[in-house]
């Protein structure tokens, strides 16, 4: 069941972030998914795995919120990987030409797999 | 679907979105951020700026912005903006005026022919350029956030008439009370034993009426009565007024006018207060019927009434008269309380009893009736009497207790 009050956790694997959105990402309170992304590059986290498996909607304020991370972490070399994401999802970012500043992976192990082998 | 299509159909979601934000209760800081992301969402702009043009001020202020140097949106004039197409987008590029770095956009922000505002971007995150419907995009974007700014800014221009109204409403209020007790000062200064007496009993009222849990309108409007109660008093002659012998029947008949003469002149006077002029007339009426002028019982005296009654019959018996020497607190609360139910409203006199016991015990801030009591009095001696008199008149026969007929 898919929450529309968005809320956002995580949890450090190794030196990977992993963020945990959950709702839809469609209005302000989607800031907490920045704040949320912005206190592990404060401590030096450098990549981060978004798992959108509890988002399956994503509107114009969360590609701008979505941007924000993008672009925070480019500015520190940092990875960014997105994992579980709907068809909807793909589509959109894929339609916006994300894509090519992100990693796409099936689930979260994956993207895990990648950034422990060194990926970029 | 194509790709195009896809777009369009985000264009369009993204315009919703846009509607939705703006006409949401959220404050105005909170719409104007969301749309701001709703832009750059839509745009895949990564740097972006709403400016706000003051009429006032005829300054711009940021009300929102992402990337862009603080000094490089301070440099933009207002008058610059002017000679650009009411809300259509531009290349920044084609107007060396605006040295912002790193925009690419700018759209001034038109509603009719007032400047409101304007819009900037920078290039887009995937370094696609800005197509021609992006630019009809943007205009129908512009036209929203300038109506919405310009919103703003007429809740501002009434938020501003308002503190204004209020402030006068505020020096008049002060003027009007101060007439108030210049007026309460002629009518005691007739009698020279009734001095500070309207004062007083506007004090008393107010507490009792507080204690009840009046509004602060209603509290005013007694507050008001207390002063004025007696302002027939000025019709009456300062001989009779001021005579230490008895007074005869005539002249008994000549004094009891002075409610009704009260009455005659508040009830000329638009108060915004309701019964200020029945509270004031009806001041000497008793629950048993026996008093003056029009001799009303029981349910045809208001609380109002009841609260004045006590209040100027209680100062009445605290002060000097020239007829008699002044009561003790203690002896005139005995005489009020062997009044209840007969001149005497129960539940007035148990509030009354209540507020006094409180400012004695140091549990109202501002007290109203302590300051006017005698200060040889004993308040321990008068907080024991004022416990008995509660306890009695809170027993439920006595609260209950109907008046004799």
């Amino acid at each position: 069941m898919k929450s529309a009050q968005f809320s956002v956790h995580s949890k450090l694997c190794g030196d990977a972030a992993i963020i945990y959105p959950v709702g839809y990402l469609n209005n302000l309170s989607g800031e907490s998914l920045v704040k949320e992304c912005g206190l592990y590059i404060s401590k030096g986290i450098t990549k981060v795995v978004v798992n959108f498996s509890e988002t399956d909607l994503v509107n114009s304020i969360g590609i701008s919120l979505l941007l924000q991370i993008i672009e925070d972490l480019r500015n520190i070399k940092g990875t960014i990987c997105c994992t579980n994401m709907s068809k909807f999802l793909s589509e959109t970012f894929k339609m916006l030409g994300l894509l090519q500043h992100m990693h796409v992976f099936q689930g979260e192990k994956d993207a895990l797999k990648y950034l422990t082998a060194g990926g970029k | 679907m194509s790709t195009e299509l896809k777009r369009a159909l985000y264009n369009i979601a993204a315009l919703a979105d846009l509607g939705q934000e703006i006409t949401s209760l959220n404050n105005f800081r909170e719409k104007i951020q969301a749309a701001f992301y709703v832009i750059t969402g839509t745009f895949l702009a990564n740097k972006g700026a709403i400016l706000f043009y003051d009429k006032s001020t005829k300054k711009l202020s940021t009300l929102t912005q992402k990337g862009f140097a603080a000094a490089d949106l301070d440099r933009i004039h207002p008058e610059d903006l002017m000679l650009l197409g009411k809300n259509k987008p531009c290349c920044i590029g084609e107007y060396p005026l605006f040295a912002v770095a790193d925009a690419e956009i700018l759209a001034p922000l038109w509603v009719r022919d007032e400047l409101i505002g304007a819009l900037i971007l920078s290039s887009k995150f995937n370094a696609s350029p800005y197509t021609t419907d992006d630019f009809e995009l943007l205009n129908v974007i512009a036209n929203q956030i300038a109506i919405t700014l310009n919103n703003h800014s007429l809740f501002m221009d009434i938020t501003e008439k308002l503190e204004e109204n209020r402030k006068l409403y505020e020096e008049m209020r002060h003027i009007y009370r101060g007439t108030l007790q210049a007026f309460a000062a002629a009518i005691d200064a007739k009698d020279a034993y009734t001095k500070n007496h309207s004062h007083r009993v506007a004090k008393y009222a107010t507490a009792i009426a507080r204690e009840l849990g009046w509004s602060e309108h209603d509290i005013e409007g007694i507050y008001v009565a207390g002063y004025l109660h007696d302002v027939g008093k000025l019709a009456i002659s300062n001989d009779l007024l001021n005579k230490t012998t008895p007074f005869t029947p005539m002249e008994l008949f000549e004094i009891k006018k002075h409610s009704t003469l009260s009455h005659s002149i508040t009830s000329k006077i638009a108060f915004p207060w309701k019964d200020v002029a029945d509270m004031v007339w009806h001041h000497h009426e008793r629950l048993d019927g026996q008093g003056y002028p029009e001799a009303l019982a029981r349910e045809a005296i208001s609380d109002g009434v009841r609260i004045i009654t006590l209040a100027d019959s209680f100062d009445a018996m605290t002060s000097q008269r020239p007829y008699r020497k002044k009561l003790d607190v203690q002896s005139a609360l005995k005489e009020l309380q062997k009044c209840v139910n007969s001149q005497f409203d129960n539940k007035i006199m148990l509030v009354f009893c209540k507020v006094l016991d409180k400012e004695i015990k140091g549990e109202l801030p501002e007290p109203d009736i302590l300051p006017h009591i005698d200060k040889d009095s004993d308040l321990s001696v008068i907080s024991a009497l004022l416990e008995g008199i509660i306890e009695e008149l809170s027993a439920p026969e006595r609260a209950g207790q109907s008046l004799a007929p």
